[in-house]
């Protein structure tokens, strides 16, 4: 893998031209560019403030805020992964004709999705600022932010192990993608996005030893966690309703956190040696 | 011959695994995984060969004798299932049509984005692309996206942008036919340059008269073995002869 790396590093300027070629294509041919792929998470949480506000009842206070702190990330790792599948078919030609380290291109497609994403941060603070500006309360920036790179980092660990990963299988079998697709779309409701881990640790239905195993179990996967740590350092504490009751804010657990960032970064070495592995048959594929 | 050589193979050996059923979902793979069919296809059977640097070498052969294959394998695209194939120095491909162009982008970042690929670092493009773009004959159309460029700009640029990347291997795959003749002139004229300069050129073709005009040796592959190897005239006659012309 140090052979790899280094072969990568040796490439790197191609690296960063396909990233800046993947955001040129991606703005290039409408007016809005970045601002439309912020249609959807906005609309997205629109909704669901809606929804939860005034159809459901839940009285948490910007709630908007705290479902966008984990939406975007979770956006982020979806398309970054699902970019990343179709990236070596696509290249294939290319790939027929010239050599370069492979996993550059699903590498190019997960950075370009995540700068993306720093961006879209950018807006997320933005609407931070508004709300605040609007209906002034509680300053709504906390000093738990500074985290923020960490988180970032463990992040793009995670989606470039995957990506990789996915980006390899699916070369050889495309019903990956639809199978990955699936498990994102679990893995979207198994992890609080649309709700507050406090909700699960609270659930009556998960109370006792099994509960605690659980909810143990529930936040050792990798985007449940992330989420919720984006939560708890972006935004103040916020109480929350859980069975008509309010309960009070968990504090942020790092211990769990260093296992999960643990477990990503093992995801990556994963990824990148299973890529590895298959790479060279990439243009050899029936 | 001066210095070592800049191409070596030797004892190379290529087999793909040829699927029948075209094993492409996971599901093909479940269902017949008892019964799969799998054969492996010898392309290359054991060739060796030493070119010295600034030969101009033709493969020919049948259609499946294995020349793309060992261009392929030259440029690294292919890993060799056993033997060795080495190259001194940066090999330059020339990609037919402009493969890897992407066509919304213009002109001018595909060449950037090219000439990266090919192994350049954007300032040494920067030093050379007024000289690209003017080789190109695609003059003002250079910031236009490339999906609105005709077939034979779009050959043009690439040729441009290959030739102008001060390789020392050039790798031609059947190419040439890439405009106008007055442009094919060019190209020809700017490949003799590049001879002169001391580029080693290795070009597959079906041109028997390109081979004899253009090449210093001549190497026919059949069915993956060297069957002749040496000068293009005697080469190119016994091939002709052989295949009953």
């Amino acid at each position: 893998m140090v052979a790899e790396l280094k072969e990568l590093w040796r490439f790197r300027e191609l690296l960063w031209t396909m990233v800046e070629r993947e955001i040129r294509i991606r703005y290039k041919n409408s007016v809005g560019g970045f601002l439309w792929s912020l249609i959807n998470p906005l609309v997205t949480v629109l909704v669901m403030t809606v929804v939860f506000k005034y159809l459901v009842g839940n009285q948490t206070e910007n709630f908007a805020a705290y479902i966008l702190a984990a939406y975007l990330p979770y956006m982020f790792f979806q398309f970054a992964v699902m970019d990343a599948a179709q990236s070596i078919l696509v290249s294939l030609p290319l790939l027929r004709k010239i050599y370069f380290p492979r996993e550059i291109l699903p590498l190019a497609i997960i950075l370009s999705n995540f700068i993306h994403f720093v961006l879209a941060l950018a807006v997320f603070f933005a609407y931070l600022l508004a709300v605040y500006l609007i209906h002034p309360g509680v300053w709504p920036f906390q000093i738990t932010t500074l985290w923020l790179p960490v988180l970032l980092v463990v992040n793009l660990a995670l989606a470039a192990g995957v990506g990789l990963a996915v980006a390899a299988l699916n070369t050889f079998y495309e019903d990956v993608k639809y199978i990955v697709g699936v498990i994102l779309y679990l893995m979207f409701f198994l992890s609080p996005i649309m709700y507050f881990s406090e909700n699960v640790r609270y659930s009556s239905a998960l109370q006792g030893p099994m509960g605690d195993l659980v909810y143990r179990l529930y936040h050792l996967n990798p985007i449940a966690a992330l989420a919720t740590a984006y939560r708890k350092v972006l935004l103040a504490p916020q109480a929350v309703y859980v069975e008509g009751r309010k309960v009070p804010p968990l504090p942020m657990d790092w211990g769990n956190f260093a296992v999960v960032s643990l477990i990503c970064f093992a995801v990556l070495v994963g990824g990148y040696a299973l890529f590895n592995r298959l790479k060279w048959r990439f243009v050899e594929r029936p | 011959m001066s210095g070592s050589p800049a191409i070596v193979a030797r004892d190379l050996v290529k087999e793909f695994v040829v699927s029948h059923s075209g094993a492409n979902s996971l599901k093909t793979t479940i269902l017949w995984f008892r019964r799969a069919r799998v054969e492996t296809l010898r392309v290359l059977d054991g060739v060796s060969f030493d070119i010295a640097r600034g030969t101009c070498v033709a493969v020919i052969g049948k259609n499946g004798a294995g020349k793309s294959t060992l261009l392929a394998l030259l440029a690294k695209v292919y890993r060799p299932t056993s033997g060795v194939i080495r190259a001194e120095g940066r090999i330059a491909p020339l990609l037919e049509l402009g493969a890897g162009f992407h066509p919304d982008l213009t002109g001018l970042e595909n060449v950037f984005f090219n000439g990266v690929i090919l192994g350049l670092s954007r300032k040494e493009i920067s030093r050379r692309i007024d000289r690209i773009v003017e080789f190109s004959e695609i003059g003002s159309s250079i910031d236009a996206p490339v999906r609105t460029y005709s077939s034979g700009m779009l050959a043009r640029l690439g040729f441009a942008v290959a030739v102008h990347m001060d390789a020392e291997i050039l790798l031609v795959d059947e190419v040439l036919s890439v405009g106008d003749l007055q442009f094919e002139r060019k190209c020809i004229r700017r490949i003799e340059e590049f001879r002169e300069s001391g580029g080693t050129i290795f070009f597959v073709s079906h041109h028997l008269d390109t081979v004899r005009k253009v090449a210093d040796r001549c190497i026919w592959l059949k069915d993956g073995r060297i069957e002749a190897d040496g000068d293009p005239a005697e080469v190119t006659a016994l091939y002709e002869d052989r295949m009953g012309r």
